[in-house]
């Protein structure tokens, strides 16, 4: 186990950012992708982990400060010389002289910006920056916070696709917040779901999927038509533009399957879909917390 | 891991001298204005003392108390404002979170500085013998001066260092270090009114500075004569008393809080 999380409380003033009360455990090899709406208490997590946020509670870990490596949300550098310097500074070494450095630039197609200051470079470039130094620290746990939050479509995608390529077949285990449910559906094996403040649940990715939205989900789009072909079936949440159903079992997903073909209708099925996953889990927590409401005054009303 | 316990790299050494040399506060306040004001008041001192056996001193004790300004302006106030636009952006932290140590950020700033300072000093006294007619020192003034404004520099750093830790904006560093500066050169005498000259609570307050001593004494030591140290040795232990404590509050204030 690389690091254990108990009872954590992370407060600003009277508001309570994060409260995590069942034990996380993060391993060797994990991958996990962490979710959730704006003021979950993503970025806390990750703040309080590195110890840059006071809080209370229980981490624990055999790891020092320097095996945990960060990509901040934000990063910002000296802006008073290039960034080959800054480079060279932070990793202690000679770029010429340094083999994998070199590699890794290349791998970033980073050598042309190597002259440039950091405010001149591009949003992707940055980050790129940042993810060069954050990879050559070679910890043992990575935190990428929002890597790439305001990069343009194609940037993000040839960002995400350079960094599953980096990760096959390496042992490095990461936490990575983001709002992109496609980058975790490529590189988390397993979620950590926030809302709130609150853990909503944490496991393995298909583990979760299984709970929330059974074997496989076919969605397809809402409109009139469709909501009276599927009516008879149960619907899961979904986003307002969609129809998403669940499939416990083989004979039903054939027999949803068989109907949207007889009708022509376009679907696409998932069994590891993280928004359908995220979307339920919630669904879930917030009838949960209904129910609970409702017991609560029923008993204070008797 | 990439410092492995080092507290001075080459590199980090270099990069910390680029930011230092980057900084163009430091060139125009840290090198050109005690230049130029070490010409001005000499030449003005010059002009009003016309007996050549005083003016020679007073030429010297001006020149030696102006090269105060290099260390006030360069590090007290240049290092001061460029650390708090680099609080402002969370520069130190990030570089921190790569597992920098801020021992070894601190330790290659200072390094910096002062190298930047000698560079400051290597003009000033080119400049001071050339143009003004600077006397020479005797070896002991020479070494004495060099040990007093290196100790001064340290000293001004972790102040310089704390204050921007402490307020973290620019604006407010700016205004603090200003007002310091300028406080350290009117009680130091560098500013018309001489320490004889003071009213006895402004004197009171002058004693507690190494630039009043460095300013109004420092011919005698230049000269190789008999001093007594023990005032001098005071104002700075006093001093170095107050920017360890402020340096050593703020770097565990800000120290990640690890499990």
């Amino acid at each position: 186990m690389l690091l254990s999380i108990e009872n954590l409380t992370v407060r600003y003033g009277e508001d309570t950012a994060l409260s995590i009360k069942t034990p996380i455990e993060i391993r060797k090899g994990d991958r996990i992708g962490v979710i959730g709406s704006n003021g979950a208490g993503k970025s806390t997590l990750i703040k309080s982990i590195l110890g840059i946020v006071p809080y209370q509670g229980t981490i624990r870990t055999a790891l020092e400060p320097e095996q945990m490596a960060v990509h901040m949300q934000f990063n910002e550098y000296t802006d008073s010389m290039p960034v080959k310097y800054v480079m060279e500074a932070i990793l202690n070494t000679k770029i010429a002289r340094n083999q994998k450095l070199q590699e890794l630039i290349d791998f970033f197609e980073f050598r042309d910006c190597l002259r440039k200051k950091y405010s001149k470079l591009s949003g992707g470039q940055k980050q790129r920056f940042t993810i060069i130094l954050v990879m050559m620290q070679e910890a043992a746990l990575t935190f990428y916070d929002e890597v790439t939050s305001g990069l343009d479509f194609e940037t993000r995608q040839k960002l995400v696709e350079k960094l599953v390529e980096w990760y096959q077949g390496r042992e490095a285990s990461f936490l990575m917040v983001s709002h992109y449910y496609e980058e975790l559906d490529q590189l988390a094996d397993k979620l950590l779901i926030l809302d709130r403040g609150q853990v909503i649940d944490y496991g393995g990715r298909e583990d979760l999927f299984r709970k929330y939205c059974g074997r496989a989900v076919v969605v397809v789009s809402n409109d009139e038509k469709n909501e009276v072909l599927l009516s008879d079936f149960e619907k899961l949440s979904a986003p307002a533009h969609l129809i998403a159903i669940s499939c416990d079992s083989e004979k039903m997903e054939k027999r949803i399957t068989r109907l949207l073909l007889e009708h022509d209708v376009n679907y696409k099925r998932s069994n590891n879909d993280v928004e359908m996953l995220y979307i339920n889990a919630k669904a879930a927590a917030e009838r949960q917390s209904d129910t609970g409401e409702e017991k609560e005054t029923k008993t204070g009303g008797n | 891991m990439h410092y492995n316990g080092k507290l001075f790299s080459k590199q980090m050494l270099l990069f910390e001298f680029r930011k230092t040399i980057g900084n163009p506060y430091v060139h125009i306040f840290g090198v050109g204005m005690p230049v130029l004001m070490m010409i001005i008041i000499t030449r003005v001192v010059m002009m009003e003392i016309p007996v050549p056996s005083v003016l020679s001193s007073m030429v010297t004790t001006i020149f030696l108390g102006i090269g105060t300004m290099i260390p006030m302006a360069s590090i007290f106030m240049g290092y001061g404002v460029s650390h708090a636009q680099e609080l402002e952006k969370g520069i130190p932290q990030r570089m921190e979170l790569f597992g920098i140590k801020v021992s070894v950020t601190l330790c290659n700033r200072i390094l910096s500085e002062l190298i930047f300072m000698a560079m400051a000093f290597v003009i000033y006294f080119v400049v001071g013998y050339v143009f003004v007619g600077v006397e020479a020192p005797g070896w002991s003034g020479a070494v004495l001066y060099a040990v007093c404004i290196l100790m001064l520099s340290v000293i001004l750093f972790c102040l310089s260092h704390g204050i921007a830790s402490l307020l973290k904006k620019f604006g407010a560093v700016y205004c603090v270090t200003m007002l310091l500066y300028f406080g350290q050169m009117i009680l130091g005498g560098m500013m018309g009114i001489s320490y004889d000259n003071m009213p006895s609570a402004m004197q009171a307050a002058a004693r507690l500075l190494p630039v009043t001593y460095i300013n109004r004494d420092f011919y005698t030591v230049w000269k190789g004569e008999h001093y007594n140290f023990m005032p001098m040795v005071q104002a700075y232990l006093l001093m170095g008393a107050v920017a360890g404590i402020l340096l050593f509050v703020t770097v565990r204030k800000e120290r990640r809080k690890l499990h």
